[in-house]
């Protein structure tokens, strides 16, 4: 993830990413309950974390579907409206591949 | 300082007539009230725009130089937009003669003030040079990210302003630092330039360095009182600077602070690649310096501020700070108050910033940090996930450089602390995170 390094500060990286893998089918199921209450500022909030945490943990789809649902409800925001029916069906879409995305990664992370 | 000035190189002497008249409307809108300044290559005069009703700044270049100069010169200050360089407002063509508006800067000329305290018999303090250094630092840093190189620092080109403004003046030898063939060009003022310079030899990406050895020339002038090379022409000054041992501020001035004495020997170093990397990283020895300085010069720890509300990115960051400076010390806080709380409390050398936060995001807190003042004694360097353009170039004016959230950002991160301390290696923090 960052390069030949020190095996000491890999060992370091490698235990917090396990961590942080270990926490994300929690994070994934957090998103879509939050998308299901329409919550949309706490859903933009949360794929915005987890955009910016998964890509620098290494976990690049996860980050970039997350990044795909904050993209979305900024323009929904920007447009002064949640989202319509058809943002909708393509928010869930990309929410079920963002939870997807979390359950590899934290196989992968284990 | 000596009062010794050789010639600057590059730029015409001899009496030439002006070439604007007091008075002359040029462009419609600026008459010319005085002349300011007149050197080889131009002239600034001191104009009033007719329209906007305020003074300005107008600059020509002489009929024997090429208006790309300042062309050059107009393009680089429209870049940089900051309070360490004079803003740009328009340029033109009066008379088949080039101008460019600028702001006018009221303050005095630094090559001014050293011959004044020199006629006064009042040396400059030790705490004032590091003052001023780590102003032309900070300004060069951001010349230097924008991919240019000044070429031409020197105490008469640096304006105290009111209010503690320190500008860096006259990019007329300004150029990018991939035009090579610029770069082979000897010109500048030969005090100051380096020897890879003076010698019409810079490499490719070295230019900044040139501007960095300069600045090291300016420290030793105002600490010490005099040039630290001999020679009233390029090749008795390259023998200087090239073949010579190197001068020390300390044999002059044994008061100075060891870590500055030594620093300012790197900066003056004759091979480019023994100066530092950068002027980031000249930027932190200095305010590190100067930090201890102030606290009677005991050491301290390298210390970093993370400011995320996310803790997975805190925990990540701290891990990536650790692994760059082992022994440095790490506080955190999840949000912008928390961020002001803790500067007010300490000021870090490195605070890591994400722009998105609760309460407030991380422009409005670099604003807030630069007039307070505080966040002049740290480096900021913004962390985010979806910077916009807009937001780059805002913490670009106020000094601050961007990282994006990715799984590079480690490295990059190590990179920056590397150029702050060029001696910190990725040695393996302790287990405890």
């Amino acid at each position: 993830m960052t390069g030949a390094r020190d095996p000491a500060i890999e060992d370091l990286l490698a235990a917090v990413r396990r961590d942080f893998a270990a926490k994300l089918p929690e994070r994934g199921a957090e998103l879509a309950a939050l998308v299901a209450r329409a919550a949309w500022d706490d859903v933009r909030r949360a794929a915005h974390k987890l955009r910016g945490s998964a890509a620098t943990y290494g976990f690049v789809d996860l980050g970039a579907h997350a990044a795909a649902i904050e993209d979305l409800l900024l323009e929904a925001a920007d447009a002064g409206a949640a989202p319509d029916d058809a943002a909708r069906a393509r928010l869930d879409a990309l929410v079920a591949q963002a939870v997807a995305a979390c359950e590899r990664a934290s196989q992968e992370g284990a | 300082m000596s009062g010794r000035r050789t010639a600057p190189i590059g730029r015409a002497d001899g009496d030439v007539p002006p070439v604007l008249a007091i008075g002359e409307i040029v462009g419609d809108a600026y008459e010319v009230r005085a002349v300011l300044g007149a050197g080889g290559m131009g002239e600034v005069y001191e104009a009033h725009d007719r329209v906007l009703n305020r003074r300005v700044a107008l600059k020509v270049m002489r009929p024997n130089i090429p208006a790309d100069y300042l062309l050059r010169e107009g393009r680089a200050l429209a870049a940089l937009h900051n309070p360490g360089v004079v803003a740009v407002h328009t340029m033109g063509l009066h008379r088949d003669v080039a101008y460019l508006v600028m702001e006018r800067v009221h303050g005095l000329s630094l090559d001014r003030v050293v011959d004044d305290r020199r006629a006064r018999d009042e040396p400059f303090e030790t705490g004032e040079v590091l003052d001023l250094l780590v102003s032309i630092a900070d300004t060069l840093a951001v010349v230097h990210r924008a991919g240019l190189a000044h070429r031409d620092v020197k105490p008469g080109n640096v304006m105290l302003a009111p209010g503690g403004r320190v500008v860096l003046m006259d990019f007329g030898l300004v150029l990018p630092q991939a035009d090579r063939a610029g770069h082979r060009i000897v010109e500048g003022s030969m005090q100051y330039m380096p020897p890879e310079a003076l010698a019409g030899v810079v490499a490719e990406g070295e230019a900044p360095l040139g501007d960095i050895y300069a600045l090291g020339i300016l420290g030793y002038e105002l600490l010490v009182g005099e040039d630290p090379h001999e020679g009233d022409d390029a090749t008795s000054l390259y023998r200087s600077k090239a073949k010579m041992p190197q001068p020390r501020v300390s044999r002059a001035c044994p008061e100075v602070p060891p870590a500055l004495d030594d620093l300012l020997v790197q900066l003056m170093s004759p091979d480019p690649s023994e100066r530092p990397p950068g002027a980031d990283a000249v930027l932190w020895s200095l305010r590190s310096i100067r930090a201890r300085v102030g606290r009677g010069g005991e050491p301290r720890a390298f210390s970093a501020l993370l400011v995320d509300d996310d803790a997975d990115m805190r925990t990540i960051l701290s891990l990536h700070v650790r692994a760059a400076v082992p022994e440095a010390v790490v506080e955190e806080a999840p949000d912008g108050r928390g961020a002001l709380a803790a500067v007010r409390r300490h000021v870090p050398d490195l605070l890591l910033l994400d722009l998105d936060l609760p309460d407030m995001n991380g422009v409005e807190v670099c604003m807030m940090l630069r007039g307070m003042e505080l966040g002049d004694a740290c480096m900021i360097v913004s962390v985010s996930a979806r910077a916009t353009r807009a937001d780059v170039e805002l913490l670009e004016q106020l000094g601050v450089q961007s990282l994006v959230k990715g799984p590079t950002l480690g490295q990059e991160l190590g990179n920056v602390i590397r150029r702050m301390r060029p001696g910190s290696r990725g040695r393996a923090p302790s287990a405890k995170r």
